[in-house]
């Protein structure tokens, strides 16, 4: 039950165990008007319980809870993920390492988002991640998809290596969730350009047949997760 | 043969008694003490033990006649001093028929000791006649016993009788008795002939004493029954009745020669021989006082005696030790070379000293030509001693070869004994001592080995101790890095981002726009977040806790400037390993590619995780200038194998100039035993 961006507020729960950054995120975005803040918890099973009572819309989870202080937030998003597909599920993390990020979409990465913390500060930015994947869609951080595209790790002939430096451009525009639209007025090029490098960026990676919603961000995703690691 | 026995004993008990209780001669007891004591019991020893021998029995008889001669000449003596006789040689001998009775008979006896010793030197060593020569000159020699009664009978004078039968029998003929037995010598069989040379110098030596003595006695003549010369005169008569005792019991035991078949405890030879040099010893500082009582006032003459003693003494004390090594050289070298050998094990841990006292002590112990010990092998360093020089070409007679279970340690070989046949007890002996010794040096192998662990114990504690002090000072350093991070780096501008928030408020207060202020403030929050995060991650990076080894490894990989290639097999993706196995890792991983970037220039770099034999390996291998392994100690190196070593691991760093490095450590592969909370 999707609903258009802006005609009502998102309902959110918002499961984070930091009194101050709990309340402050809820204030942030309450102040904007978009967004309903239906519970604010401190730990993962509080969160679980919050969502099979409340149902929202998306949930923004941090990463790292008690009591275990490892990964509760991307067992619970993975745990809500199935029992609530219609549910979106942004992570916070402080992590700003890939594998966490993988992790996350280790099952799929439609409703799901992998964003720093600091994010918190650009409530725009927030509030983008929280419609996309309340449409089902996915959004990482660009600081991840910057170590991805960045790094050397991976062997001479991995596919990534093919793409042109315009291409690299799009691919992480892309994989921050933009349209081709935005990509366009982002990079200052025509639309059918952008469309013509995402065309030849898939077709390089082989991922021409996936269906157009999702093979954007989650094929690159599912792509740079498995490169850099993989056996050559 | 018993009641000869018996009878000589008799005879010299009535001898020693009466000519030390009754008679005046000063030269009683010296006498018997000095030559027929030792003869009579030294007869009596052997044929004690040899009952068969010939050799045993003439020897006996030989004793029995010297008794049986001092008991008839001082029984004369005794009669002549209680009936008024003079029994001294007269130059116009007129006796009245009792006398010369008497005389005839003390000179039959006198002439019968010395064909007695004739015909115990001329069938040595066995007392058997091999020749026919032999019988008729040995049958003949008891027709001089007609002498003392023929030539007074046709009037001869009685000093010549005296001088014919006592003096010149006695002198010449030993000197027959020797003849004989070169003779013999020349004419017997090879087989024989060592045993027979052997004896032929005593026998030799023995005529030429009596040859002495009897020229002495002729001298005597001249200067009275009292002179310096009648001494040497007494000395020289004992001498040889106690060289030929000497000897035959020395070779009846000691060399087997008279066929004496028998084992004996050597400390009755021994007590034996020590009769006989203590007797003549006695005897002789006897007549040296005695002689010397004769010239100077008493207390004189017993200064004399007890010089005399003090003289005698080195020649006594070594004859006793030349017959307790004689009469004991087999049996004590038996247990001496045990007992030396058991000393030697003292100094076991040095085979170069061990070896040439083996070497030593069994020739000396066995009486060897040579001999020839190496020690060692088996992983030792071998020693090599010899006593004495084998001849070139000679092979050995005996060789032992030092066994510890299958382990050969060595090896003892030797020549033929310096005299006489190797006997079953010198083998034992020999097989003895190589077994000991290889219980010795198998003992130096333990101790080698012992002293290697511990020597490489020590190496590692001192390791162990300075890799500690290294990781102290490395946690140290690392603990002030962090610090000097926290104060001088976010805490400042923490004190910044206040100073800005302090600005912005003012300027609210004035009225002004703070919105530029406080997206500075907001960048500025950022960068902290950042530095902190860099910060954390450097102190312990999440992702080895949060996902273990290989997420962690390909996420330092892929943030490095230059390509790298991760393998990681299979089952090590999702397998977690304890704490400090995989941070071990992880550090070890980190650091070489650090290395790497700073030093080794390297265009590409190849990270690889596997399984090997059990244990976790990793290896960094880069295509960089690579160094000289042997001569770089750098501390990034050291602390590598210190982290590696902490954990019970193994690093191993191959590199050659130009051609790269490969840094890989073997880790233990000990599983997680509980999630960290």
């Amino acid at each position: 039950m999707p609903e258009p961006p802006g005609t009502a507020p998102l309902r959110l729960v918002i499961a984070e165990d930091h009194y101050l950054v709990r309340e402050g995120t809820r204030r942030l975005l309450e102040d904007t008007g978009e967004v309903r803040v239906l519970a604010a918890v401190g730990t993962a099973t509080e969160l679980l319980d919050a969502v099979g009572r409340l149902l929202p819309d998306v949930v923004i989870a941090d990463i790292r809870m008690p009591p275990g202080h490892h990964t509760e937030g991307i067992t619970a998003a993975h745990a809500i993920r199935a029992a609530h597909p219609g549910i979106g599920v942004v992570v916070l993390s402080q992590h700003a390492n890939e594998n966490y990020a993988f992790d996350l979409f280790r099952c799929g990465t439609n409703g799901l988002a992998y964003l720093l913390k600091e994010r918190i500060g650009e409530v725009d930015e927030l509030l983008r991640a929280l419609h996309e994947v309340t449409a089902g869609r996915s959004v990482v951080d660009p600081r991840i998809v910057e170590v991805l595209i960045g790094s050397h790790a991976r062997a001479a002939d991995a596919p990534l290596s093919h793409l042109t430096r315009r291409e690299l451009d799009v691919l992480r525009q892309m994989a921050e969730g933009k349209t081709n639209r935005a990509i366009a007025a982002c990079l200052n090029l025509s639309e059918s350009t952008v469309e013509k490098h995402v065309n030849s960026t898939f077709a390089k990676l082989g991922l021409a047949e996936i269906p157009q919603l999702h093979r954007r961000v989650s094929a690159v995703l599912a792509y740079l997760r498995h490169t850099p690691a993989g056996p050559v | 043969m018993h009641l000869v026995a018996a009878g000589g004993g008799a005879c010299l008990l009535w001898a020693t008694l009466i000519g030390t209780t009754q008679l005046e001669n000063r030269y009683v007891s010296p006498w018997i003490l000095g030559s027929v004591v030792p003869c009579f019991f030294a007869g009596l020893f052997i044929w004690w033990h040899a009952p068969n021998s010939p050799v045993a029995r003439r020897l006996l008889l030989l004793g029995v006649w010297l008794s049986v001669a001092a008991a008839v000449r001082h029984t004369t003596t005794l009669l002549s001093q209680e009936l008024g006789w003079d029994l001294r040689p007269q130059p116009a001998g007129v006796l009245v028929p009792l006398d010369q009775v008497l005389l005839m008979i003390s000179r039959v006896c006198n002439l019968t000791v010395s064909i007695l010793v004739v015909r115990l030197l001329a069938l040595l060593p066995d007392g058997h006649v091999l020749f026919r020569h032999e019988r008729r000159v040995l049958n003949a020699l008891w027709g001089l016993l007609a002498l003392p009664v023929l030539l007074p009978c046709v009037g001869m004078s009685d000093l010549t009788v005296y001088y014919v039968v006592a003096y010149h029998s006695e002198a010449w003929l030993p000197g027959v008795g020797a003849a004989l037995l070169v003779v013999r010598c020349l004419r017997a069989r090879a087989a024989d002939r060592p045993d027979i040379t052997a004896l032929l110098p005593f026998a030799a030596l023995g005529a030429a004493v009596f040859l002495a003595r009897g020229s002495a006695r002729l001298f005597r003549a001249w200067h009275g029954e009292h002179g310096a010369l009648y001494f040497v005169g007494a000395l020289l008569g004992a001498l040889p009745y106690v060289s030929i005792s000497v000897t035959l019991l020395y070779a009846a035991f000691c060399h087997r020669l008279l066929g004496v078949d028998i084992v004996l405890r050597r400390s009755a030879v021994y007590g034996s021989l020590w009769l006989i040099i203590n007797s003549w010893y006695v005897g002789m500082a006897l007549a040296l006082g005695l002689t010397a009582g004769l010239y100077f006032p008493v207390g004189l003459s017993l200064l004399v005696a007890v010089v005399a003693a003090a003289l005698f003494q080195p020649v006594r004390a070594r004859l006793n030790t030349l017959a307790e090594r004689r009469a004991f050289g087999r049996r004590l070298s038996r247990f001496g070379l045990l007992v030396q050998f058991s000393a030697a094990l003292e100094h076991a841990y040095d085979l170069d000293r061990l070896a040439p006292r083996l070497a030593t002590g069994l020739r000396d112990g066995l009486n060897l030509r040579w001999v020839r010990v190496r020690l060692g092998g088996a992983g030792l360093p071998v020693s090599t001693a010899e006593a004495g020089r084998p001849p070139p070409g000679e092979r050995p007679s005996a060789q032992y070869p030092l066994l510890y279970g299958d382990d050969a340690l060595g090896v003892i070989e030797y020549g033929p004994k310096a005299a006489g046949r190797r006997t079953p007890e010198d083998d034992d002996i020999g097989q003895t001592l190589a077994r000991s010794a290889a219980l010795a040096v198998h003992n130096v192998r333990l101790a080698a080995e012992l002293s290697a662990h511990a020597r490489e114990t020590q190496r590692q504690a001192v390791e162990l101790a300075a890799s500690r002090a290294r990781i102290v000072h490395a946690q140290d350093t690392e603990r002030r890095r962090i610090e000097r991070r926290l104060h001088d780096g976010i805490q400042q501008e923490l004190v910044a981002l206040v100073a800005k928030l302090a600005l912005a408020r003012n300027r609210l207060h004035r009225g002004g726009d703070i919105d530029a202020a406080l997206t500075e403030v907001q960048d500025d929050a950022y960068h902290v977040i950042d530095d902190l995060r860099e910060l954390a991650h450097g102190i312990h990076p999440p992702i080895l806790t949060d996902q273990g080894l290989v997420a962690a490894v390909t996420s330092c990989a892929r943030r490095m400037p230059i390509p790298v290639t991760v393998h990681s097999a299979e089952p090590l993706t999702d397998e977690r390993f304890a704490l400090d196995i995989e941070e071990s890792a992880f550090y070890l991983v980190s650091e070489a590619l650090t290395n790497v970037l700073k030093h080794a220039g390297a265009g590409h770099v190849t990270v690889r995780m596997t399984h090997a034999d059990g244990r976790l390996q990793v290896e960094v291998a880069d295509d960089g200038k690579g160094f000289p392994t042997a001569t770089t100690h750098g501390s990034g190196l050291t602390g590598m194998r210190d982290r590696t070593e902490a954990v019970g691991g193994e690093l191993t760093i191959t590199s050659r100039a130009g051609h790269g490095t490969v840094i890989r450590a073997r880790l233990p592969e000990r599983a997680r035993e509980e999630t960290r909370a």
